[in-house]
């Protein structure tokens, strides 16, 4: 049973004759312990994909089931709650919080969801994704590269059941974005981790294990990644 | 008077508060029971108490995670049973051509009448024969016992300059034979997390193929660069290169490239150093243009700071 589904998936906007079909009937299953990328040009609908796909905007038509969940049977209450303990977010911009430590900032969404951190858990997260030195930094003391592991890592930190990253590289150098983009394998392998990631870069792509081709909201084709099975 | 109201009414708050109690944990009871029966039903998809704010709530969500969990094993048991199915048909199909034509030429040569040069001939295509599958059988035994943990890598810091080194003296004699020179950047030598055994060996496949895609009289390049948590190796040819839709796919098991088909191979070695760079928490990528050059980008991790 895929952890991830969506069926039938459409996302208008506005109304005929100035409609904008940002989806338009998108199918896509996701397995537990995939890494999908999700590639498309700018205003291919790739990022409304991946805000449906995450309960963070309803869909026109269609629906998504995550983890045996149906998303649009949710009240809005239940539907934070549900993300905050099964969907784990990164974004372009990092989203740390400036006044809270590296530590603070990776265990902020179990803390706010009322439990204590697995602290071993959180310091196994934090050496491998080699940030043990900057553990009591704040977010400004580090680079860019830095700031979206410790993303990652905050993403991490509630074992959700899946990850979903926006264009994770967009604000990072080539280099940079091959090293962040490492973590994240190295992390989909070694926690069995779910991730869809979107990106417009082939190159980023290449290293997951299926990539999704989507054009004007529609989904053109599959590639297979390096190792896929 | 009042001492007896008292007694009476804290007599009466004590047992209505027991009475509460009681209540309250037959229901909580009852609403974990009723979850449990759900659960042995095999329908927790959707458990309404997944998504509210209640101990209640958490508590499934945790309960629903651990069967998630084990129903995931057991798929991946179904699927890992699957690929082993599939290995062993493939591997069947690659053994199939060598054996076939050492047994064709080992008949000819049993038929006599045949001249010295073609006797020559016969024996150098058996040899050519079994080599190939004498190679397939090492890469075979090394990635089962990879893969079933038998081996365990065991990435420790150590010096990359020797890993590398040694990759190249082992495709060395390859390399002159078709006068192929393999340069190397000039770089610090830092110490990386990897096995070194295992991780030479990979760089070696890779460096073979390098070799064996090459023209005669050709350069491979190797340079090596320091991210801030991964150490990358670059290996560049000038060969035929691959196909951007292929690039991929030659990672995958017996796996051959559309222009490798002229060039002998059994399609093993990228999968085995693929293997041995993901079983030490690295990674490797390939880019290329067909006729021009084939780069593989190997990701080591730096040692934890």
């Amino acid at each position: 049973m895929p952890i991830l589904s969506a069926q039938g998936l459409k996302k208008y906007y506005g109304e005929e004759p100035n409609i904008v079909r940002a989806l338009d009937g998108v199918d896509l299953e996701v397995e537990a312990g995939e890494f999908v990328t999700v590639v498309g040009a700018s205003g291919s609908g790739k990022s409304t994909l991946l805000h449906m796909l995450g309960g963070l905007d309803k869909p026109t038509e269609g629906k998504v089931t995550v983890d045996g969940h149906e998303l649009d049977k949710m009240s809005d209450e239940e539907l934070t709650i549900f993300r905050r303990r099964n969907v784990g977010f990164v974004f372009q911009s990092f989203n740390l919080v400036p006044i809270l430590s590296v530590y603070e900032n990776i265990v902020l969404p179990i803390e706010l969801d009322g439990n204590r951190p697995d602290k071993a858990f959180i310091d196994e997260i934090i050496d491998l994704l080699g940030l043990k030195e900057k553990r009591n930094s704040l977010p400004n003391m580090l680079s860019g590269g830095q700031q979206q592991r410790v993303a990652i890592a905050r993403a991490l930190a509630t074992k959700p059941s899946i990850l979903l990253a926006d264009e994770p590289t967009g604000n990072l150098d080539t280099k940079t974005s091959q090293d962040v983009l490492g973590v994240l394998k190295m992390t989909s392998a070694k926690f069995h981790q779910t991730i869809v990631m979107i990106t417009h870069n082939e190159h980023i792509a290449q290293l997951s294990d299926r990539i999704v081709r989507i054009e004007d909201g529609k989904i053109v084709g599959e590639g297979r990644g390096i190792n896929e099975k | 008077m009042a001492l007896i109201v008292i007694s009476v009414v804290s007599v009466l708050l004590c047992g209505l508060t027991a009475l509460l109690c009681y209540l309250y944990v037959k229901r909580t009871y009852d609403a974990i029971d009723m979850v449990f029966d759900s659960m042995m039903a095999g329908k927790y998809d959707n458990l309404s108490e997944t998504a509210k704010e209640s101990r209640l709530s958490k508590l499934t969500h945790k309960a629903v995670r651990i069967l998630k969990t084990s129903t995931m094993d057991i798929e991946k048991t179904r699927q890992e049973k699957e690929i082993i199915q599939r290995y062993i048909s493939d591997m069947a199909h690659q053994m199939k051509t060598p054996l076939s034509s050492i047994a064709m030429y080992t008949d000819l040569l049993l038929e006599g009448n045949i001249t010295e040069i073609e006797r020559q001939e016969f024996l150098s295509r058996i040899k050519t024969g079994t080599e190939k599958l004498q190679w397939m059988m090492d890469c075979l035994v090394k990635i089962s016992r990879l893969e079933a943990g038998v081996i365990e890598l065991n990435p420790v810091p150590a010096k990359i300059k020797k890993t590398i080194s040694d990759s190249i003296n082992t495709v060395y004699m390859e390399a002159s034979r078709k006068n192929i020179s393999v340069k190397t950047a000039e770089f610090e030598d830092i110490s990386l997390l990897h096995d070194r055994k295992w991780t030479s060996e990979a760089i070696t496949n890779i460096l073979d193929n390098a070799i064996k895609y090459s023209p005669p009289d050709s350069e491979i390049y190797i340079s090596v660069e320091t991210l801030p948590v991964y150490t990358k190796i670059i290996i560049t040819d000038n060969g035929i290169g691959i196909y951007p839709d292929e690039l991929n796919s030659i990672f995958k098991r017996f796996y051959r490239g559309r222009n490798a088909k002229d060039t002998d191979g059994v399609g093993l070695g990228l999968y085995l150093a693929n293997l041995i760079l993901q079983k030490q928490g690295g990674y490797i990528y390939a880019d290329s243009r067909p006729g021009q050059y084939t780069t593989f980008s190997i990701f080591l991790q730096n040692c934890k700071k």
